[in-house]
C-alpha cells in the first residue's frame, strides 16, 4: 500500500512551521496547479484543510512538496500526492487536467509548460500555435459539418420517402396475399381431387412391388446365414457347434488390430464376456463385426497405412483434429453412397403402366405443379412481407436518415484484404490472394454511448475464429460529404474496427452544442 | 466401417484435454541410458583406487583408478581411469573422474563455470589402512577409501556430510572401437537408438557417466530446477526419475519431473545440522534419482539397509548420457554458504538494468505499430506505470529475425522513439531457429560460411520451427559467434537502438519436427581441430552439449549488446532455455505456462528452485500464456508479480486480450496497484540486485535460508523472502478471507509488521492472517530498513530524482538497520565507482546515512519522509545534520500501531546525514 492511503486511516496531531507558497501569476492569485474554479478554496489567510476533512495544515504546508493529505488536496501543484491533479491554464488554448504523477517528471504535458516548472527551460510555450491550429481545426470540422448537414438533410427526406414507399408495398403486398391464397385454396381442392384417382389406380402395382421386396429380403437373409454359417463352420475346429476362444485365438481374422495375436480385449470385442458362441449367436451378432475385418483382409477395404509417426510430431494440433474431422466425414460419404446404390436397384426396375393409369398420372402431376406453383407465390408474398416489416422495424437513425443506405455496399482495401461492408447486412474480409469470403458480422445494433448511440454501428457474429470468440466488427461513422469506408484494423483479435464517413453523421446543431459541452467542461 | 475408424483414432491418439502429450517425450525407460543403469546397483563398486599412484601437488590429488574384474581367481584389471580431486576456494572441493586414456576426448561442458575455479590448498594427512585422509584450509576433510572407491566429505566437526560412490554407484562407460563388424551389440542399445520415428545413430557408442550421492543428516533435498513438483525433490523411487534435458514442453503439466525448458544439476541438502550440496558439472542428458528415508513411504527395510535405520538421510544418484565425472562438493555449511558457493563457481547475475526489474507487457503479439502505440498510450490513460513493450515473433518480416515487418512496423525508429520519449524501452525477440529462405542475409551467410550446424551426415541441419524449415546457428564455432553477435550492431538491425533489448526464446532448442521437439542428438558441432581434423574426434555431437546450447545462444546476443554500444550501457535478455552459468546473462521465465491457479502457485515454487540454483532473475507469465485470467485470478497473479523478480504480463495469440483495463474498472484499478506497489519497492529491488552481486545469495529466498534450525520452514515453498527483510505470502486461492501465514523467527525473537498497517506480530510459525481482494500478505521484518519512492510516475526512468521514503520497523531492541544502491541505472559507470552504496542505521537516539563506497553518484534525490513503526516512546524532537547544517524536524505519531512519521527531512540522499532524536 502506498503510505498516504494508511495515513488516511489514522488519527494524527501536527506540529507547525512556515514555508513558501509559489502562486501561479494570473488574474486570480491561487497555489499553482489549482483551476479558477477551486481557486476560492485555497485561502492563503487561513489555515487549509483537505477537501476531505482529515486533516487541517498550516496554509504554508499547500503545496510544499510534500502530502499531508490523503485526497492530495494540499499539493494541487507539486507530484507530492500520488493521487492528486494538476490543473494546467494553457492560455491561448484549452485548459487541462493531468495526474499530479506528471508534475516534474521531465516530459512536457502542458502546452504552457507549467508542468514542469522546477526545470523552466524544459518547455516552451506552445499554446498559442496549438490553439491557432485547434481553432482551425474545429473551424473546418464546423463548416463539414454545415454543409454536411444539407446532405443529411436530403438523407432523410429521402429516407421518409423510402419508408413511406414501404408502407405502400406492405398493403399492397398484404392485398396480393389474400388473391394468392385464394387461387392456392383452388389448385388444392383440384390436386387431392386427381390425386385420390390416381392412388387408387397405382394401388395394384405397388402391391405387386411389396411382394418383390419381400422376396428379395428372403433372399438375401438366406445368402447371410449359407455365409456365416460356411465361416462358423470353418473356424470351428472341433465341431462340437460351439465356437470357443481357443478356436479363434488362431485365425487371423479376429486379430483386429494387425499385431500378430487376438488379445483379450479382441476376443472381449468379439465375444462379449462369454467364453464361447453358438452358431445362432454367430450368426445374429459376431458375424456383423467380422465380416468387415474379412474384407478388409480379402482386399475389399484398404485402411490408408498414414505415416502415423510424422503426423504425431506435427505440432498444430489444429492439423491433427482437421485429419479426424475429414477421415468421418469420408466415411459418412461412403455410407450414403452405399445405401443410394441400393435404392438404386430397386428403381431399377422399369415398371409398365396401363394407359389409363398413365394419363390419371400426367394429370396428376400436372395439378400438383399448379399447386406448388401457386404455394411459392403465397412464400414470395410472404417473404416479401416479412422484409418489408424487418426493414419497417430496423433502426435508421434518429430521423431515417440512414435508411435508403440499407444494403449499399461499400469496399476497402488495404495491403492484405479486401473489406466489404453492406450497409445493415453482413461485414466480409477477403485475401487479396484469392480464398474465399470470411464474415466479421452481421448487422446487429447500434452501439454509441448516451447521445451519441448513431455514430457505432455493431456487426455481431461473424465467422468464429479458430480457438476463439466469433468476429465481429464495430463501425464508427463521423461526419464527411461521401458516404466510404476510410480505414479498417483489428485492434484486438477477431474485433474488427470500420472507420465511415458520412453526410448521414453531420448535425450541424448537435455538433456546435458538443463543442460548448467540451469547452464548458475544460474551464473547471 | 466401424471397425475401421477405430483403428484410425487409435492411430492419431489425439489429445482431448488441455495437457502435455506425453508420448512426445521419453520415460526413463525410453531413454537408452536411463534405461541400462538404473537398475544397476551392484553390491561393491568395481572402481578402485591405485594407492600407488597417488600424486598431491598444490590443491590437487591426482591418482589411477581401476575397474577389476573379479571373474576366478584372479583379478583382472579391465579398464584404467584418471582420478583428480581439487580443493577449492570457499569450502569447495571438485572430484573429476576419466578415463585414463580415452580414444578420444571426452566432453566437458565450456559454458558453466565462471571462470577456472580458484584453488585452495589440499593437504594429505594420513595414507594407512587403505584410506586416505586430506584436509583443506578451512578444516573440511575428505576421506578416500581405496577399495571399494569412496570418497567421505567430513564437516568442520568431521562428521560425514557428502559421501560419493556409498551405494556403488559410480560408473564410466569407456568408450569402444567400433569395428562395424556387427560383433559389438553386447550392450543393449549401443549402435543406435530409436524413438518413435527418430533414429540415434550413436557414432561413438555407450558413453554414460552415473555417480551416487548420500547426504547423512539431510531433512530435505531441493534444487535441479526446472520441474514443476515443488520446491523440495521427492522420492523417486516408485516413479519417475528427475530429468534434465532442455525441452519445449507444449502446455507443461504441474507436479511432475518431466523435463523441461531448463536444466541446472545443482542439488542441496538440508537439516537442522547442516546445509550441503553438490554440482554435477554435466552438459548433456541427465536423469536424477532421489531416496529421501525420512520420507513417510521409503519402505523401512531399504532405511535400515542403507542408513542402519537413521531416517535423516538423502541420497541421489545422478545419471548423464556422455561427459565426464565432474563432480563439486559444496560443503556449506549454511544455506547462504552453499548459494554462494555454487555462485562462486557458476556466476551471479550482474547488475540489471533498473527498467528491467519494473513491470513489462507482452503479448504475442502486438499487431503492428498503431498497436504498440495503443497499448502505450493505454497505459498512460490508465495511469498504470509501464517500462517496456515486448514484441513476440510476428514483428519480423515473415519470421527472419534482424527484419521488421514491411507493412506492420515500417517505421521502427519512430516506434521505439515514441516509447523511449517516455523512458520507456522495447524488447524484441530473437530466436535462434534460421529462416531457410533464399535471399534472407543471415541464412545466405551461414550457409556459404558453413556457421550452421550440421547434422550426422556433415550437411547443414534442417528442421521444423516458427519460419518453417529452419537451420541453427553452431554458436561453439568461434565465426558463428561473431556473426551472431554482430548482427545486433545498430547498422545491422536497423530501428533498434540503446533502448531495445532482446529476448532469446526457443533455444532449447526447440525444433518441431525432431526427436522430443528438439534437435537430434547425432547433430554435429564445431570443434576445433587440435585432437584431429577426422572423424570422431573432429566434431562434438548436440547429445554432448544440448543443455548448454541456451547458454551459447544468450552468450553470442550479450557479446553482440555490449559491443553495439561499445561496453557503455547493461544488456537486458531473457531466456527460455536454463541452464548452469545462465544467470551470468539473462532473465529466466517459467516458460509457456496456464491460467489457472496451480500455476500461479507454482511460479513460486519454480523461481525459488531457480534462484537457489543461481538464477535469482525469475518470474512466470503474469496472467498465465495460454487461457484467459479471469478477473480474481489476474488480480491475485499481479499482486504476487509485484513480489517476484521479474514481472512480465504475457499472453498467447489465440486468447482474448488482457491488458489492464480491458478488466471492469474495480479489477483494473487492483492491477493499477499492484504495478505501483512494484514501482515504489524498486529501489529495494535494485538494491538487492546489487547486494546479489556481492554475495552471491539469491534475491528471492526460501524461508530456510535465513530460519535453517526451524525443521516446519524445509518443506514451505509458497512463502518466501525477499533478501532478509521482505516475507511474502501470495493468494493464490480463489475466493478466500483468510490465509494460513508462517513467520519464522521464534527464538531469536523476530517480530514482523504487516506493511499494509503496520501490525505488529511477534514471530510463531503459523498464524492466520485475514485477506481482502485487494490485500496479500506481506510482512516486513523487525529490524529492518527499506526504501520507497512513493511517487509512481509512467516509468522506473521517471523516477530517477524523486524522493526516498525509509521505512524502519524496530526489532525488540529498537533498532534496525537497511541499505540503499543509487547509480545512474543503465551503464556500466558503477564499475569506476559512481554510485553510492549507503548504510543505514536507526537507534533510539540517532538514524545514520553513511555512504561506505569511496566513490560518488550525483544523486538529485532527497528524504522526503521517514516512517518508523513499533515505536512505543517517541522522541520529543528531532533535528537533522547535513553539511554541518542543523534543521529541526516535524514529526506525527499514530497511536495505535506506534507509527512516527518524520515530515520531510529534504536531506540530499548524494551525502551522508544523521537526524538526532531527543527524549
Amino acid at each position: 500500500m502506498i503510505y498516504s492511503n494508511w495515513l488516511s486511516k489514522l488519527q494524527s496531531f501536527v506540529l507547525v512551521t512556515s514555508s513558501l507558497v509559489i502562486f501561479v501569476l494570473s488574474d486570480v492569485p491561487r497555489p499553482r496547479g489549482v483551476s479558477l474554479s477551486k481557486a476560492s478554496l485555497y485561502s492563503p489567510s487561513k489555515d487549509f484543510t483537505c477537501f476531505d476533512g482529515t486533516n487541517t495544515i498550516p496554509f504554508s504546508y499547500v503545496n510544499d512538496d510534500y502530502c499531508d493529505c490523503f485526497d492530495g488536496s494540499d499539493e494541487p501543484g507539486t507530484s507530492a500526492c500520488l493521487n492528486s491533479v494538476f490543473h494546467c491554464t494553457n492560455a491561448g488554448h484549452r485548459p487541462q487536467n493531468i495526474p499530479s504523477s506528471r508534475v516534474n517528471d521531465g516530459i512536457c504535458d502542458c502546452c504552457d509548460g507549467t508542468d514542469e516548472y522546477a526545470a523552466p527551460n524544459t518547455c516552451s510555450n506552445t499554446c498559442d500555435e496549438l490553439g491557432r491550429e485547434a481553432r482551425a481545426q474545429a473551424q473546418q470540422l464546423a463548416e463539414l459539418h454545415k454543409a454536411g448537414n444539407s446532405l443529411r438533410l436530403e438523407l432523410i427526406e429521402k429516407g421518409n420517402i423510402k419508408r413511406s414507399e414501404m408502407g405502400e408495398q406492405l398493403s399492397q403486398l398484404e392485398k396480393d396475399k389474400i388473391e394468392a391464397l385464394k387461387i392456392k385454396e383452388e389448385k388444392e381442392a383440384l390436386k387431392s381431387d386427381i390425386e385420390a384417382k390416381e392412388n387408387e389406380a397405382l394401388k395394384v402395382y405397388r402391391e405387386a412391388e411389396e411382394k418383390e421386396k419381400e422376396r428379395k429380403a428372403e433372399l438375401e437373409k438366406e445368402e447371410l446365414l449359407k455365409e456365416a454359417t460356411e465361416q462358423f463352420n470353418k473356424y470351428d475346429s472341433d465341431n462340437d457347434g460351439l465356437l470357443s476362444v481357443n478356436e479363434i485365438r488362431v485365425v487371423n481374422v479376429f486379430d483386429k488390430n494387425k499385431d500378430g495375436e487376438v488379445d483379450q480385449e479382441e476376443i472381449q470385442y468379439f465375444f462379449g464376456d462369454s467364453e464361447n458362441v453358438d452358431k445362432d449367436t454367430f450368426v445374429s451378432s459376431v458375424w456383423s463385426l467380422l465380416k468387415p475385418l474379412l474384407m478388409m483382409e480379402e482386399g475389399m477395404f484398404r485402411p490408408e497405412q498414414d505415416d502415423q509417426e510424422e503426423h504425431d510430431e506435427e505440432l498444430p494440433h489444429e492439423e491433427e483434429q482437421h485429419e479426424q474431422d475429414q477421415e468421418g466425414e469420408e466415411e459418412t460419404e461412403d455410407n450414403e453412397q452405399h445405401d443410394l446404390n441400393i435404392d438404386d436397384q430397386i428403381n431399377d426396375q422399369a415398371k409398365t403402366y396401363d394407359d389409363e393409369t398413365k394419363r390419371l398420372m400426367d394429370e396428376a402431376s400436372e395439378a400438383r405443379r399448379l399447386y406448388n406453383d401457386a404455394e411459392r407465390a403465397v412464400r414470395e408474398i410472404e417473404s416479401n412481407i416479412r422484409t418489408i416489416q424487418q426493414n419497417l422495424e430496423k433502426d435508421y437513425g434518429l430521423n431515417q436518415e440512414y435508411a435508403t443506405m440499407d444494403g449499399e455496399c461499400l469496399e476497402h482495401e488495404d495491403k492484405e484484404y479486401v473489406y466489404r461492408l453492406c450497409l445493415f447486412d453482413r461485414v466480409t474480409q477477403k485475401s487479396r490472394n484469392g480464398g474465399g469470403e470470411v464474415g466479421l458480422g452481421n448487422w446487429g445494433e447500434w452501439g454509441g454511448d448516451g447521445d451519441n448511440k448513431y455514430s457505432i454501428m455493431k456487426y455481431t457474429n461473424g465467422v468464429t475464429c479458430w480457438n476463439g470468440p466469433a468476429r465481429m466488427t464495430t463501425v464508427h461513422i463521423t461526419c464527411g460529404l461521401e458516404t466510404k469506408l476510410t480505414s479498417v484494423t483489428e485492434p484486438y483479435r477477431c474485433e474488427y474496427k470500420i472507420d465511415l464517413t458520412s453526410p448521414a453523421a453531420c448535425d450541424d446543431s448537435h455538433f456546435i452544442q458538443q463543442q460548448q459541452k467540451k469547452e464548458s467542461h475544460d474551464e473547471l | 466401417m466401424k471397425t475401421l475408424t477405430l483403428l484410425l483414432v487409435a492411430a492419431f491418439s489425439i489429445n482431448n484435454c488441455i495437457c502435455v502429450d506425453r508420448n512426445n517425450f521419453k520415460t526413463c525407460d525410453q531413454s537408452g541410458f536411463c534405461k541400462r543403469l538404473r537398475p544397476l546397483k551392484p553390491e561393491k563398486s568395481q572402481y578402485t583406487l591405485n594407492l600407488d599412484s597417488v600424486f598431491v601437488h598444490g590443491n590437487v590429488l591426482s591418482a589411477e583408478v581401476i575397474t577389476v574384474n573379479n571373474n576366478g581367481e584372479k583379478k583382472n584389471v579391465e579398464w584404467h581411469y584418471a582420478l583428480r580431486l581439487s580443493a577449492l576456494v570457499d569450502g569447495t572441493f571438485r572430484v573429476e573422474i576419466d578415463e585414463a586414456e580415452p580414444l578420444y576426448p571426452r566432453y566437458r561442458s565450456m559454458v558453466a563455470l565462471d571462470g577456472e575455479p580458484k584453488g585452495d590448498i589440499l593437504k594429505l594427512i594420513s595414507n594407512e589402512n587403505g584410506k586416505l585422509t586430506l584436509k583443506n584450509s578451512q578444516g573440511h576433510k575428505v576421506i578416500i577409501t581405496a577399495e571399494p572407491l569412496k570418497f567421505e566429505f567430513l564437516d568442520k566437526n568431521g562428521e560425514p556430510a557428502v559421501v560419493l560412490n556409498d551405494n556403488a554407484q559410480l560408473f564410466v562407460e569407456p568408450l569402444k572401437v567400433r569395428n562395424g563388424d556387427g560383433e559389438e551389440t553386447d550392450i543393449e542399445g549401443s549402435l543406435a537408438e530409436n524413438f518413435k520415428s527418430h533414429h540415434d545413430s550413436k557414432p561413438r557408442g555407450n558413453e554414460a557417466v552415473s555417480i551416487d550421492v548420500a547426504f547423512p543428516d539431510a531433512d530435505q533435498a531441493y534444487g535441479i530446477p526446472e520441474h514443476t513438483d515443488g520446491f523440495h525433490l521427492k522420492t523417486t523411487t516408485s516413479g519417475e526419475p528427475y530429468r534434465l534435458y532442455n525441452l519445449d514442453v507444449f502446455e507443461y503439466e504441474l507436479d511432475s519431473r518431466m523435463a523441461i525448458y531448463g536444466s541446472i544439476p545443482v542439488m542441496y541438502a538440508h537439516g537442522p545440522k547442516r546445509s550441503v550440496g553438490v554440482f554435477w558439472h554435466n552438459s548433456a542428458e541427465t536423469w536424477i534419482d532421489v531416496v529421501n528415508y525420512g520420507e513417510g513411504n521409503v519402505v523401512s527395510s531399504l532405511v535400515n539397509l542403507v542408513t542402519g535405520g537413521q531416517k535423516r538421510r538423502v541420497d541421489a544418484r545422478f545419471m548423464s548420457e556422455s561427459g565426464v565425472v565432474d563432480i563439486f562438493v559444496l560443503m556449506g555449511d549454511a544455506p547462504s554458504d552453499v548459494y554462494r558457493q555454487y555462485s562462486t563457481l557458476t556466476g551471479v547475475t550482474p547488475l540489471p538494468p533498473k527498467f528491467s526489474l519494473a513491470y513489462h507487457q507482452s503479448r504475442w503479439n502486438y499487431v503492428d505499430e498503431a498497436d504498440v502505440r495503443s497499448v502505450d498510450e493505454g497505459f498512460d490513460s490508465h495511469d498504470i506505470p509501464l517500462d517496456v513493450i515486448w514484441l513476440d515473433i510476428e514483428y519480423t518480416d515473415n519470421r527472419k529475425y534482424f527484419t521488421w515487418h514491411p507493412i506492420k512496423f515500417a517505421h521502427p525508429a519512430e516506434m521505439v522513439g515514441n516509447l523511449t520519449a517516455k523512458g520507456r524501452k522495447m524488447v524484441v525477440i530473437i530466436d535462434p531457429h534460421i529462416k531457410r529462405e533464399a535471399g534472407y542475409f543471415f541464412h545466405e551467410d551461414c550457409t556459404e560460411q558453413g556457421l550452421y550446424i550440421k547434422n550426422k551426415d556433415g550437411n547443414d541441419y534442417e528442421g521444423w520451427c516458427w519460419p518453417g524449415s529452419s537451420s541453427y546457428p553452431d554458436f561453439h564455432n568461434p565465426a558463428a559467434f561473431k556473426y551472431f553477435a554482430e548482427r545486433y550492431r545498430f547498422e545491422n538491425f536497423p530501428g533498434t537502438n540503446k533502448d531495445v533489448h532482446i529476448w532469446n526464446d526457443m533455444n532449447e532448442p526447440s525444433v518441431f519436427n525432431g526427436p522430443e521437439i528438439t534437435m537430434p542428438k547425432d547433430n554435429r558441432h564445431y570443434k576445433p581441430s587440435q585432437d584431429g581434423q577426422d572423424g570422431l574426434a573432429s566434431f562434438w555431437e548436440h547429445r554432448h552439449i544440448h543443455n548448454e546450447y541456451g547458454v551459447w545462444h544468450i552468450m553470442a546476443t550479450h557479446q553482440g549488446m555490449l559491443d553495439r554500444s561499445n561496453g557503455q550501457y547493461r544488456p537486458f535478455i531473457l531466456s527460455r532455455a536454463v541452464y548452469s552459468g545462465t544467470q551470468r546473462y539473462a532473465a529466466v521465465w517459467t516458460g509457456d505456462n496456464m491460467a489457472e491457479w496451480g500455476f500461479l502457485l507454482a511460479s513460486i515454487s519454480m523461481c525459488l528452485s531457480l534462484a537457489s540454483a543461481g538464477v535469482s532473475f525469475c518470474g512466470s507469465d503474469v496472467g498465465g500464456f495460454f487461457k484467459y485470467p479471469e478477473a480474481e485470478l489476474m488480480t491475485r497473479w499481479y499482486q504476487a508479480a509485484a513480489f517476484q523478480p521479474f514481472m512480465r504480463a504475457h499472453s498467447h495469440i489465440e486468447t482474448k486480450r488482457r491488458e489492464p483495463w480491458l478488466y471492469d474498472a474495480t479489477t483494473t484499478s487492483r492491477l493499477r496497484d499492484a504495478v505501483r506497489r512494484r514501482y515504489a519497492l524498486l529501489d529495494l529491488w535494485y538494491t538487492l540486485f546489487y547486494e546479489h552481486t556481492l554475495d552471491r545469495v539469491p534475491v528471492m529466498r526460501p524461508l530456510l535460508t535465513h530460519y535453517p534450525k526451524e525443521e516446519q520452514t524445509y518443506t514451505i515453498d509458497d512463502t518466501y523472502l525477499l533478501g532478509d527483510k521482505l516475507l511474502i505470502r501470495p493468494v493464490v486461492e480463489p475466493g478466500v478471507s483468510s490465509v494460513k501465514v508462517y513467520l519464522p523467527g521464534r527464538d531469536s525473537h523476530t517480530v514482523w509488521y504487516d506493511v499494509d498497517s503496520f501490525q505488529r506480530h511477534e514471530a510463531n510459525g503459523y498464524f492466520t492472517q485475514e485477506v481482502t481482494i485487494s490485500k496479500i500478505p506481506v510482512y516486513q521484518r523487525g529490524g529492518s530498513i527499506i526504501p520507497r519512492k512513493e511517487r509512481v510516475r509512467r516509468s522506473s526512468a521517471l523516477m530517477e530524482d524523486d524522493p526516498y521514503t525509509l521505512v524502519v520497523t524496530l526489532d525488540i531492541n529498537n533498532t534496525a538497520t537497511g541499505t540503499l544502491y543509487i547509480d545512474d541505472g543503465e551503464t556500466y559507470d558503477f564499475k569506476s565507482n559512481k554510485f553510492i552504496y549507503a548504510k543505514i542505521t536507526y537507534e533510539q537516539t540517532a538514524m545514520k546515512y553513511i555512504i561506505t563506497n569511496s566513490g560518488n553518484y550525483p544523486t538529485r534525490s532527497w528524504l522526503e519522509r521517514i516512517v518508523i513503526a513499533g515505536i512505543k516512546s517517541p522522541p520529543k524532537s528531532a533535528k537533522l545534520i547535513q553539511d554541518g547544517k542543523s534543521t529541526a524536524l516535524q514529526m506525527t505519531i499514530h497511536r495505535g500501531n506506534d507509527v512516527l512519521v518524520v515530515r520531510k527531512p529534504a536531506a540530499l540522499m548524494a551525502k551522508a546525514w544523521e537526524i538526532q532524536f531527543s527524549y
